[in-house]
């Protein structure tokens, strides 16, 4: 018996094989490239608000050293911006980002 | 009784996993069962796949050994799935492409790339496992008081026994429930630490002093050659012998040796590393080895932490089984939030090894505070148990990691590599992928389980991010600026981690510049991407090729 991991392994395409090449309709062609542009807009925007959080927050401590020294229920503020506020900040951004791209998508009519 | 919890997770995901093959042995086809998976189970597996024990042990043994900035791990480890959402889940999932292997093949039509993708796989899988197996290793070591390579052998013997019983990470529903039973085995104790310590140790834990004198008895088992400078006249009982009184000056602790601090001893001083607790040890940025350039290492970590997590191969495989692109992105998102829970926790184990087991910081076994924790707070049943569902957490999440990573290596060595596949070879690359591993794990005993987990993102940034995220959003991308920007990227993460192990490590920036390549070697990948693929054509197809990973397949009349 194999395990469905392995028979996936198994089912993969094989390497050289003829394969069609890709084309689209005209009508589809002319909507994925509106949807294309709409979502790269977006990503580069959620990948922006990432980027933001990771690199800003890193800098922000490394220029306020003196926010080790200030504590929130016996916690450093430092500690807290490292160990706990970036969490609910990434949770809250990918549902942003959810629910814009699955907009984005929906919509059959772009502007 | 924790070598039986260890038996006893075994067993269980075995038993679970059988129960999966039997399910699915009765569909026609294993992805067509799949199309039914929620995007919310599919993340319990994506996360239960993911939580290797580098996240269950490293990172906290990276808090007592590098500081508090060691946090930054986690974040960069939940953040990847961030930018996996943004980026590729959706149309990486529409393209049908299992592998970066097929990805390549199917988007740029080019053999040689596979290839190339199929090494990059090696390579990664590679530098991901070896941690892995450190970790179960010790993990056994501890537990038994084996030598560590006897654990690693042990943990190699349980893996391919796995296989050979049929691969029980197979069914999405064994990985969900390795999640759940990762997280519980997490929480759950680093709860009862916290509540179990006491007020005193809760309030040191929060505001740390440097750890300069043994606050009690305190018997350190060197599990490596340690050359220590002793700095006053220091009490200490040396391997077993009656206590004696070192003077000042430099000495050789063998690893296996147990040295016994006297109370009150001053703590000697190690090279290159810093004692748990101190200022430098306190602050929220990264500076492993006291190299002097924080910010820089610390951002160098995020950038490759957040985009290797779009490269890891046992992890893009997992997406597949999200029934379209709409599903793979509800899946990254689900997952951001699963690991963002299990990332608040290792810091609690961190801090508390700061105050309770400083002395690991002296030999070389900080990635053991996780398992060793329970029995310091309490000598007694209560301690055993939970040193024994730790124990069984790790060993978890080593087999989930592990067997993931062994069958993308398998797979890319009799798929990709070499021509005509068969079942049987596929069962047997697996077996000489482990057999490979456990051989470069064994001389791997000083090598720390996070940092080496990172050097395998470092490299999966370097090639497969830059070709994922320009073959998704960029037309012009060409098989040739692909090839040339992968090995570029290669060369720079791969090349420089490797010479960084054999050659001096140079002063300051250079060494982080070097040690941690992301910060530098990621835009190289993608500038050479970009610059050789704007040198050549694209073929005609090249734009619907991209194209048609955008549109929602429900939608478009597909063919």
């Amino acid at each position: 018996m194999t395990s469905p991991q392995t028979r996936l392994a198994m089912a993969r395409h094989r390497p050289g094989a003829r394969r069609q090449l890709p084309h689209l309709a005209p009508a589809d062609l002319e909507r994925a490239r509106r949807i294309h542009r709409a979502q790269l807009r977006a990503a580069l925007a959620a990948v922006g608000l990432l980027a933001l959080l990771i690199v800003g927050l890193p800098v922000l401590l490394a220029a306020f050293p003196g926010l080790d020294g200030v504590r929130v229920g016996g916690l450093p503020v430092s500690w807290l911006a490292l160990g706990v506020l970036p969490y609910p900040a990434l949770v809250l951004l990918a549902r942003w980002q959810l629910r814009r791209a699955e907009r984005l998508e929906r919509d059959r009519e772009l502007p | 009784m924790i070598g039986a919890a260890i038996v006893l997770v075994v067993l269980v995901t075995l038993l679970i996993g059988a129960r999966g093959v039997a399910a699915i042995r009765s569909t026609s086809d294993f992805l067509v069962a799949s199309r039914r998976i929620s995007p919310a189970l599919n993340a319990a597996a994506v996360s239960g796949e993911y939580l290797s024990a580098a996240s269950f042990l490293g990172v906290a043994g990276l808090v007592l050994k590098d500081g508090i900035g060691a946090l930054w791990y986690g974040v960069g480890f939940a953040a990847g799935y961030v930018a996996m959402l943004a980026l590729v889940a959706a149309p990486m999932r529409r393209t049908g492409a299992l592998t970066v292997p097929d990805f390549a093949e199917a988007r740029l039509g080019s053999a040689a790339l596979r290839r190339l993708s199929a090494s990059v796989v090696l390579v990664i899988a590679t530098l991901y496992l070896v941690p892995q197996f450190k970790a179960a290793g010790l993990i056994l070591t501890v537990v038994s008081g084996t030598p560590y390579w006897v654990g690693v052998v042990v943990a190699g013997a349980a893996v391919s026994i796995t296989l050979a019983l049929g691969g029980m990470r197979a069914a999405t529903y064994v990985q969900a429930f390795q999640f759940g039973l990762k997280l519980l085995l997490f929480i759950v104790p680093a709860v009862w630490l916290v509540l179990q310590v006491g007020a005193d140790t809760r309030r040191e834990a929060l505001s740390p002093v440097e750890f300069t004198r043994f606050e009690r008895a305190a018997p350190v088992e060197f599990r490596l050659d340690v050359e220590l400078t002793v700095t006053e006249p220091t009490p200490v009982a040396i391997a077993g012998r009656p206590p004696e009184v070192l003077t000042p000056g430099r000495y050789a602790a063998a690893a296996g040796s147990t040295w016994t601090f006297a109370k009150g001893a001053a703590v000697p001083e190690v090279a290159g590393s810093l004692p748990p607790g101190g200022a430098d040890w306190s602050r929220p940025l990264l500076d492993p080895d006291g190299a002097g350039h924080p910010l820089l290492s610390t951002l160098s970590l995020l950038v490759a932490t957040v985009l290797g997590g779009m490269g890891l191969p046992h992890i893009l495989v997992r997406f597949h089984t999200s029934s379209d692109g709409r599903g793979a992105r509800r899946t990254a998102a689900i997952t951001v939030a699963l690991l963002s829970v299990f990332y608040l926790f290792p810091g609690v184990y961190g801090a508390l090894g700061a105050v309770l087991l400083p002395e690991l910081y002296l030999a070389g076994g900080t990635d053991t505070v996780v398992v060793a924790l329970p029995a310091r707070v309490d000598s007694g049943w209560m301690g055993t148990l939970f040193t024994a569902l730790l124990s069984a957490g790790a060993f978890a999440a080593f087999l989930a990691t592990s067997l993931g990573l062994l069958l993308a290596m398998s797979g890319a060595v009799s798929h990709d590599l070499l021509p005509g596949a068969t079942v049987r070879r596929l069962r047997l690359t697996t077996l000489g992928a482990a057999v490979f591993v456990v051989s470069v794990a064994l001389p791997a005993a000083h090598l720390d389980v996070g940092a080496l987990v990172t050097s395998a993102f470092a490299v999966a940034a370097s090639t497969f991010c830059p070709l994922l995220v320009l073959g998704i959003w960029w037309a012009r991308l060409t098989a040739p600026g692909a090839i040339v920007g992968m090995v570029v990227g290669l060369l720079a993460s791969a090349g420089v981690i490797g010479a960084s192990f054999i050659l001096p490590a140079p002063p300051g920036l250079a060494a982080i510049l070097l040690g941690q390549p992301a910060l530098w070697s990621v835009p190289l990948a993608f500038v050479t991407m970009v610059l050789v693929s704007l040198r050549g054509r694209p073929p005609a197809w090249a734009s619907a090729a991209m194209l048609r990973l955008h549109l929602d397949e429900t939608e478009h009349s597909r063919r």
